[in-house]
């Protein structure tokens, strides 16, 4: 679906994205993760064709993004980090005219609407909208004309965790119907929950690329840690696989001495601080 | 059609944002006008509305219209869209077009003007070209300051030579587009047919620019300076 060889690119002489590769597969979801400022929407724009003075080769679906015609948006939605909507229309107004611009208008407003949670405020001016309101606004927005890939740009970004999750809810059945995702955000819960495969960039470049278990496999076992009661309060800590060789833990148990005991397994916010964390010393 | 779709999106947005209301009030401003003007007045004074309406209307308008869009990012949503830039410089265009006709019928109406087809025909290629020309200076500006510097100039070109014109038919001057566009509008063209040629030509020159100028500012929309 998409195939990036040797991209490069920068807004200004100083290199940014250098000599970037990666292949994503038709109906996968694919993360981007990384701090601020590494290139996430830059690479976002690439993908979409808003910036076409890149170098390599970057292939959406067969098309080389930076030789595309208008035909190509028929088939790709894009969700900004922003709003993108007539202030001064309503959200109603403003999917119907959108909507309105692309030859496939099967999707049902008034349905999707309410798969969002929006149904009571279609007919409000978007200047009247809260920001989650305009983030969910601007979701729907992407998936008007029923595209086959999907960009999004920190969807769930200023949403609330109900809505949250209505819309990873629809984010799961656009991959459900086969669709391709592209997707980034700072929530790493979201991404280990939605993400097929994930790729960290920092500074312009990929420094891991892979699924979230495998990734979090990767950085190594779950740990069990306790505390107890010895003169003052102790932390105890022990891998899960050697729980049974812990003696401390054995003896604070038979007597019934621990004060909190809890299992970690490592997420993939260990992992964002590790790669992310070592490219800055 | 998606053009018609656009047309009609930006007649609704301009409706919203109240320059329908902004006309309405200008026109009945004019007619007040012109009723107060002595009766020999009247037919320059007509004129001279007629052809000044679209010019002060329609390229500031459009400074004003293009700016919101790109205030609220609208232009991110159109450029990731299947929208044309030649499609969204003939809707800008149209939109505001049929809003100066429809001025410029009231007016040569309550004149009691003769040559009403002349007049409307004047009244949407002189249109078109101001809004042509506001939009190509809007593509290049990111404030309302920067745009009434821009266009200041604008205005002077296509506003004086014809306003002389009118008065002053000299010959030469005649070869002058919009002069051509005066002439129509003021029933005192020596060839109709040179005149809207001229104005044609003129239009389909500012429509090739303005694509391209439309194009850039799509593309610049990455962030990228070209
Ligand atoms: N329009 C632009 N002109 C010049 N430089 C830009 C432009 N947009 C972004 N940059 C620079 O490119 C780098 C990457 O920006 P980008 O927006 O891609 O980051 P991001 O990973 O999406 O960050 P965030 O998580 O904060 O959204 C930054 O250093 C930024 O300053
Ligand atoms: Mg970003």
């Amino acid at each position: 679906m998409l195939t990036v060889k040797n991209l490069s690119f920068s807004y200004s002489k100083k290199p940014f994205i250098t000599c970037m590769n990666f292949h994503v597969e038709r109906g996968e979801i694919f993360g981007f993760l990384g701090p601020s400022g590494a290139g996430k929407t830059t690479l976002q724009k690439i993908l979409t064709g808003l910036i076409t003075t890149y170098d390599g080769s970057v292939k959406l679906d067969g098309i080389e993004c930076k030789e595309h015609d208008n035909h190509f948006y028929e088939n790709i939605g894009v969700d900004f980090e922003y709003s993108t909507m007539y202030e001064k229309l309503t959200a109603r107004q403003n999917l119907e005219f959108f909507s309105s611009l692309y030859a496939k208008q099967t999707v049902k407003i008034d349905e999707i609407l309410a798969d969002i949670g929006l149904q009571n405020d279609a007919d409000k001016k978007v200047s009247d909208y809260s920001k989650g309101m305009k983030s969910r606004l601007n979701f729907l927005k992407a998936l008007l004309h029923d595209p086959n890939i999907l960009f999004l740009d920190e969807p769930t970004s200023g949403l609330d965790p109900a809505n949250s999750q209505l819309m990873k809810d629809m984010i799961l059945q656009q991959k459900a119907k086969g669709k391709t995702i592209f997707l980034t955000t700072h929530n790493m819960a979201d991404a280990t929950e939605l993400c097929d495969r994930v790729a960290f960039i920092v500074n312009g470049g990929i420094k891991a690329l892979d699924s979230p278990h495998n990734l979090i496999m990767r950085k190594g076992a779950a740990k069990v840690l306790y505390t107890y009661y010895d003169k003052h309060e102790r932390l105890g800590e022990c891998l899960l696989s050697q729980i049974s060789e812990d003696n401390v833990l054995a003896n604070l148990m038979k007597e019934n001495r621990i004060l909190s005991i809890h299992s970690s397994e490592p997420t993939l916010n260990d992992i964002f601080i590790e790669v992310t964390g070592r490219t800055l010393q | 059609m998606r053009i018609i779709k656009l047309i009609l999106g930006d007649i609704h947005f301009q409706f919203k944002y109240g320059f329908y209301f902004i006309y309405i009030l200008f026109s009945a401003l004019y007619v007040f006008l012109l009723f107060i003007f002595p009766e020999t007045w009247r037919e320059k004074a007509v004129s001279i509305m007629i052809y000044s309406d679209p010019a002060a209307m329609g390229l500031f308008f459009m400074g004003a219209i293009v700016l919101l869009e790109k205030s609220q990012r609208v232009l991110n949503a159109l450029a990731v869209s299947p929208v044309k830039a030649i499609e969204y410089v003939i809707a800008k265009t149209i939109s505001l077009m049929l809003i100066s006709v429809l001025v410029s019928l009231v007016l040569a109406f309550v004149a009691g003007l003769r040559n009403i087809p002349e007049v409307l025909l004047a009244t949407a290629l002189t249109s078109m070209i101001f809004t042509l020309l506001g939009l190509i200076a809007a593509t290049k500006i990111n404030s309302l300051n920067q745009y009434i510097i821009m266009t200041a100039p604008l205005e002077l070109i296509c506003f004086i030579p014809p306003a002389i014109y009118l008065f002053v038919p000299s010959v030469i001057m005649q070869w002058y587009p919009l002069n051509g566009s005066m002439a129509l509008i003021s029933n005192s063209s020596r060839n109709p047919l040179r005149d809207i040629t001229m104005l044609l030509i003129v239009i389909i020159c500012l429509f090739m620019i303005a694509q391209r100028a439309t194009m850039k500012m799509w593309k610049s929309l990455g962030g990228v300076k070209l």
